[in-house]
């Protein structure tokens, strides 16, 4: 990694000895759009505001939550393109462990492989740091799992999370709401009713996506009418 | 205390500012605008259509060699609004990828697939310092065999979204509103309806009524996948319609 010109770091310390273009990525996952996870009993549940620019976008051509392998999914706040590459980088990880290993990779050996791809881009020559933060959520033999990752490459597990414009509020509101011993119903209900504290507009099953994984280890995204169901429990 | 702006390279180079923004990816989309052309494309029911301005800036110029509306492939069709020098460099690139995809695999590469090649190529842009975001929003279109007609258009950000219908350029927004309205019940045009939409929305945003000369179309539809570069004649058959309707 390096690119030729630029054989020196674009990421530097201050006097003050802060990264700045880390906290700068930061400030731009903060105005992207909310997502958040939760860690349920038997399982875990990730979900995001999905706004599109204009009613003219085909929102089935748009899936902001995707799957790593068949096992761990992920979504984002931030910059969506810098998200991107970041799956699929992930995805090849995965499938090289596979190969090795003969076995599925486990969820937190992905996200080290992961967040350590992150922090190359904080300090290789001639690159700029990811703008996203990432929810990974996974279920292997050693359960259900949530990982939050950070533009600077730091993770850290969490029973829930959330990122991006509506932090402090969803935080707040899931303190309150969550429980040790959830289940992945209530989880799902409970994701939902944090994505409406901070919703501007109708909430349907057009401009949200969820994405869940149970003890049968598939994750998988809801379709938008399974999404509208969960809402009309809601009510 | 940090010295917050970067050393002032974040307006030099895709880094971040303290707010987070790339600006050179901001400047890059400025630099679609400046080009003074307005595209627009349109999605019906079995047909996509796109339409773009053609301005010749000097009569002494060869008018045939002026154009934004690139093939890729036989069934592929690229219209490149902004820079013409990075539009040519974008479509000799994804001319050689398609290619590649089709030697490859054994099929012909799909719209979405090429708007995804094209978005992840315009994010390395974004991210690596030696090179710069290229100056051109692309509209990629195409007939899909699974999920037909299909309009997808990628920016300088690396943003991909498939649309209903969309435009680029200096009126840019203009016509996202014309569009919406007209789009809003998710009509489903038939192959003339299509075409006449695409040119009326570039007529009325502009507010010119247009010579078949002064603007290029270009089509594919479901029963003749072929994309296709609308010959004068053929325009002026629309234009006449159009005007006739109205």
């Amino acid at each position: 990694m390096g690119d030729s010109q630029y054989s020196f770091s674009l990421t530097t310390f201050s006097p003050s000895g802060k990264l700045v273009q880390i906290e700068h990525a930061l400030t731009a996952v903060g105005s992207g759009q909310t997502s958040l996870g939760i860690k349920a009993a038997n399982g875990v549940v990730i979900a995001t505001e999905k706004k599109l620019p204009s009613i003219l976008v085909d929102e089935t051509s748009v899936q902001k939550i995707q799957i790593l392998t068949p096992n761990i999914g992920v979504v984002y706040s931030g910059m969506g393109p810098d998200f991107r590459v970041l799956v699929r980088k992930s995805r090849k990880q995965a499938e090289q462990y596979h190969r090795l290993y003969k076995e599925p990779i486990p969820v937190t050996q992905l996200v080290r492989e992961t967040a350590a791809v992150m922090q190359e881009f904080t300090q290789s020559g001639g690159v700029r740091p990811f703008g996203v933060s990432l929810l990974v959520a996974g279920y292997d033999d050693k359960g259900p799992q949530l990982y939050q990752v950070d533009p600077s490459g730091s993770y850290f597990s969490w029973k829930a999370s959330a990122m991006g414009k509506n932090v402090s509020n969803a935080k707040t509101f899931l303190e309150k709401r969550y429980t040790d011993d959830m289940e992945l119903d209530d989880a799902v209900h409970t994701a939902i009713l944090t994505l409406k504290e901070g919703f501007e507009g109708q909430i349907s099953g057009k401009n949200i996506e969820i994405g869940i994984i149970g003890a049968d280890k598939k994750f998988r995204v809801l379709t938008s009418a399974e999404i509208d169901d969960y809402l009309a429990e809601v009510e | 205390m940090s010295r917050g702006s970067g050393g002032g390279y974040d307006r030099h180079i895709t880094i971040f500012s303290p707010e987070g923004r790339l600006f050179q990816v901001e400047y890059a989309f400025k630099a679609v605008k400046a080009a003074a052309i307005t595209s627009i494309g349109v999605r019906g029911k079995d047909s996509v259509c796109v339409v773009t301005q053609k301005k010749v800036p000097d009569k002494l110029l060869d008018q045939t060699s002026v154009t934004h509306l690139f093939p890729i492939t036989k069934y592929l069709g690229l219209l490149a609004t902004g820079m013409t020098a990075d539009a040519r460099t974008l479509v000799q690139q994804a001319r050689n990828e398609a290619a590649e995809f089709r030697f490859r695999y054994g099929y012909e590469m799909p719209v979405d697939v090429l708007a995804k090649w094209i978005a992840d190529k315009s994010q390395v842009y974004t991210q690596h310092a030696y090179m710069r975001p290229l100056g051109v929003i692309a509209l990629v279109l195409g007939i899909d065999e699974e999920n037909g007609p299909q309009l997808y258009k990628c920016d300088p950000a690396g943003h991909f979204y498939g649309h209903k219908a969309t435009s680029a350029g200096l009126k840019e927004q203009e016509a996202i509103n014309f569009l919406e309205k007209k789009m809003k019940n998710d009509p489903a045009f038939s192959y003339e309806e299509t075409v006449q939409t695409a040119i009326s929305a570039l007529q009325s945003v502009l507010q010119e009524d247009f010579k078949a000369t002064e603007i290029e179309v270009g089509v594919v539809r479901a029963d003749n996948r072929v994309f296709r570069v609308l010959s004068t004649e053929e325009i002026d058959e629309h234009l006449t319609a159009i005007s006739e309707r109205d």
